[in-house]
């Protein structure tokens, strides 16, 4: 939640600013959590006698978050915090891409409009390293081309022939 | 007295042999690498490894495991000594006087101390393991479900009083924790909770892709966002190793207090070596007579903290091993370790599988012996490994990690579950929100649910129980103090300051 630091609040015609933005978005987005739990556990039957049902507990954490969260929310309201740290782009999206790269290529995926066939440890690892790599400004394509080769062959030594686990290692083995 | 000697003897037949030996040395030396690079921390680590101890024997399997989580407290003084970056949370502190005295020409001594000091600490905490475990058993043994879920919310509120920043905000987390610990099939009748229709989601988010995802992956990311500023790797030839008998004099009562401050925080839920280094040397600093000294290479500022964090990895395992409890993130993996291998944490462990119980214990001791003799020649080796930048290093911690996560069940969800979790780990942080609670809340919240509805049960739903029991009233009252306590600004701001230095 990187908007602006500053709402309105329409009661009395008065702009007023939120002191802590850290701590009301972060109790915000707590409060939103609870709701989505307290929405996603709703058709569980709840306490059902002495015993509780399925639903109760979820029920029970989430209304109890949403206080929490509430306060936290208040707090960043009424009390002066630190402003919202800005968020990174480049090292997140490219290290985020290199894990979802490795979880859709070692064992292929289908979500009906893309289809990617099962790559093996090899190809996912290499792929993984290289992309991940670019999530630093200080990246320098022959040195990570090595590293990522020693890399892999490191992988697929210790954990196929050392450990013994069962990875398929190519797309066609 | 001669039952604990018969039962250390046991542990150690079993810890000597060959194989446990060199998985004792594996894990330490491992755990050392790991406290030696920065950026990577035990958590991490563990989860990674866990895929390994697969094939091995449990005791092993255990044994590697818990090497890793004290090899990681020494390695972590190393890095703080002679590059002023901390190896491992548990050092943070250990940069202040340790590196001091490394550009003074003293790095030796402040290594050799850091070692003796967690060598002493792990000796003590050792014995103290294995002389609390028969009579925690035999209490655990007196414990029902109320007991155990006001025990469980003592933990949790420890984790609050002890998480640094704001009280309401650890609260938060804890509470963010348990929700997401219900995430899954339903203890009693099996109904899909809030799994939204995903067929992954049915066996509930697995632990380990929570911790890698905040502990792994969002300390990347965040490490990525600053600037790879040079190390300043101390030059200059580690010369004297021996510490001089003034520093020995100098450094003995500090060692002796950090041990026993560290012992009795290892072994609360919610505490471990992070805080306990903390603590260990604001106290030191506190009851200095000449406090000025800390920060400018006070040799004490180094022994107390680095003996703390050693002697609580150890004492740890305490409530782990006898009340089935873990105490935090790390133990929480062993807890996993052990299921793989059907040992199921708690009292039972002691009396169904001495041999696993006092062999562990024993493999700590030798564990330590093996990190002082083989860790000083070796820290030539250790400053070499800093200097593989940090550009490369990451890759192949993520690449790890990715196959680490994804070999426990061979689940690429499991992967992106991680993944997900790295980002709200990295939007945690950019709105101080602390970790560490949620996710020894995420790892509790199971156990509690299930002492609650029993409890519930057993009272024919009558919820003073948890007041009239009065062990389960005693560990709530305690709890409710605590927080009381943590929440009244004074000490509040004392606990800032603490966290601050």
């Amino acid at each position: 939640m990187p908007e602006g630091a500053k709402t309105s609040a329409n009661g009395g015609g008065f702009r007023f600013k939120v002191r802590g933005p850290r701590d009301f978005y972060g109790g915000l987005a707590l409060i939103g959590l609870a709701i989505l739990a307290i929405w996603a556990s709703g058709d569980l039957p709840g306490t059902h006698g002495f015993a509780f049902g399925p639903g109760t507990a979820p029920r029970l954490f989430a209304g109890l978050l949403a206080v929490v969260g509430a306060m936290v929310a208040l707090g960043g309201l009424l009390f002066d915090g630190p402003r919202l740290d800005s968020y990174a782009v480049r090292g997140p999206c490219w290290v985020i891409l290199a894990i979802l790269a490795f979880a859709g290529m070692i064992r292929g995926f289908n979500l009906g409009f893309v289809r990617v066939p099962a790559l093996g440890l090899v190809p996912s690892t290499f792929a993984a390293f290289m992309i991940s790599i670019i999530g630093s400004t200080e990246m320098r394509w022959l040195e990570s081309l090595i590293a990522a080769v020693v890399m892999t062959a490191f992988c697929v030594v210790l954990f196929v022939y050392l450990l013994g686990l069962p990875f398929q290692l190519w797309p066609w083995y | 007295m001669s039952e604990l000697l018969a039962n250390l003897a046991l542990g150690f037949s079993v810890a000597a042999h060959p194989y446990n030996i060199g998985f004792c040395l594996l894990g330490a030396l491992v755990g050392t690498l790991v406290g030696v690079l920065p950026g990577i921390g035990t958590v991490a680590t563990v989860a990674m490894l866990l895929p390994i101890t697969f094939g091995l024997p449990p005791v092993g399997a255990l044994i590697m495991l818990a090497g890793i989580y004290y090899g990681a407290q020494y390695g972590g003084s190393t890095t703080s000594v002679l590059v002023n970056i901390p190896g491992e949370a548990t050092s943070v502190v250990t940069c202040l006087d340790g590196h001091q005295m490394a550009r003074q020409g003293r790095a030796g001594a402040a290594l050799s101390i850091a070692a003796i000091g967690s060598f002493f600490a792990g000796c003590v905490s050792t014995v103290l393991v294995a002389a609390l475990g028969v009579p925690l058993t035999s209490i655990a043994l007196l414990f029902g479900p109320a007991e155990y879920f006001s025990l469980m919310v003592l933990g949790l509120i420890f984790a609050v009083v002890l998480a640094k920043g704001s009280v309401l905000k650890a609260i938060a987390m804890i509470v963010t924790g348990l929700l997401l610990s219900m995430v899954g099939s339903d203890l009693e009748t099996g109904a899909g909770r809030m799994t939204f229709d995903i067929a992954e989601l049915s066996d509930g988010i697995g632990f380990t892709n929570v911790a890698m995802g905040v502990f792994g992956f969002a300390e990347i990311i965040r490490n990525l966002e600053m600037s790879q500023e040079s190390r300043d790797i101390v030059k200059a030839k580690i010369k004297g190793l021996m510490p001089t008998r003034q520093d020995l004099i100098d450094s003995s009562g500090a060692i002796a207090r950090g041990t026993v401050l560290g012992s009795l925080l290892g072994i609360l839920p919610g505490g471990g070596a992070v805080v306990a280094s903390f603590a260990a040397y604001t106290f030191e600093k506190r009851i200095s007579k000449h406090p000025e000294r800390f920060g400018r290479g006070a040799i004490e500022g180094v022994a107390a903290p680095e003996s703390a964090n050693n002697a609580a990895a150890q004492t740890s395992f305490i409530p782990l091993l006898t009340l089935g409890i873990p105490p935090n993130a790390v133990m929480a993996l062993m807890v996993g370790a052990m299921t793989i291998h059907g040992i199921v944490p708690g009292p039972q462990v002691m009396t169904k599988q001495p041999e696993l119980f006092w062999g562990m214990i024993a493999s700590m001791w030798l564990g330590n012996l093996m990190l002082v003799i083989i860790n000083l020649p070796l820290v030539g080796v250790w400053v070499t490994l800093l200097r593989v930048p940090y550009r490369l290093l990451y890759p192949s911690i993520i690449v790890f990690c990715c196959i680490g996560v994804y070999s426990i069940n061979n689940s690429p969800t499991d992967v992106v579950i991680a993944a997900i979790f790295g980002l709200v780990g990295y939007w945690l942080v950019k709105h101080d929100f602390e970790p560490a609670p949620l996710v020894l809340a995420f790892v509790l919240g199971p156990l509690m649910e299930e002492n609650l509805r029993r409890a519930m049960l057993i009272a024919r739903g009558d919820a003073t129980v948890f007041a009239t029991r009065p062990i389960s009233a005693g560990l709530l009252a305690v709890a409710l103090s605590l927080l009381v306590l943590a929440a009244l600004p004074m000490i509040r701001k004392r606990r800032d300051e603490v966290f601050v230095e």
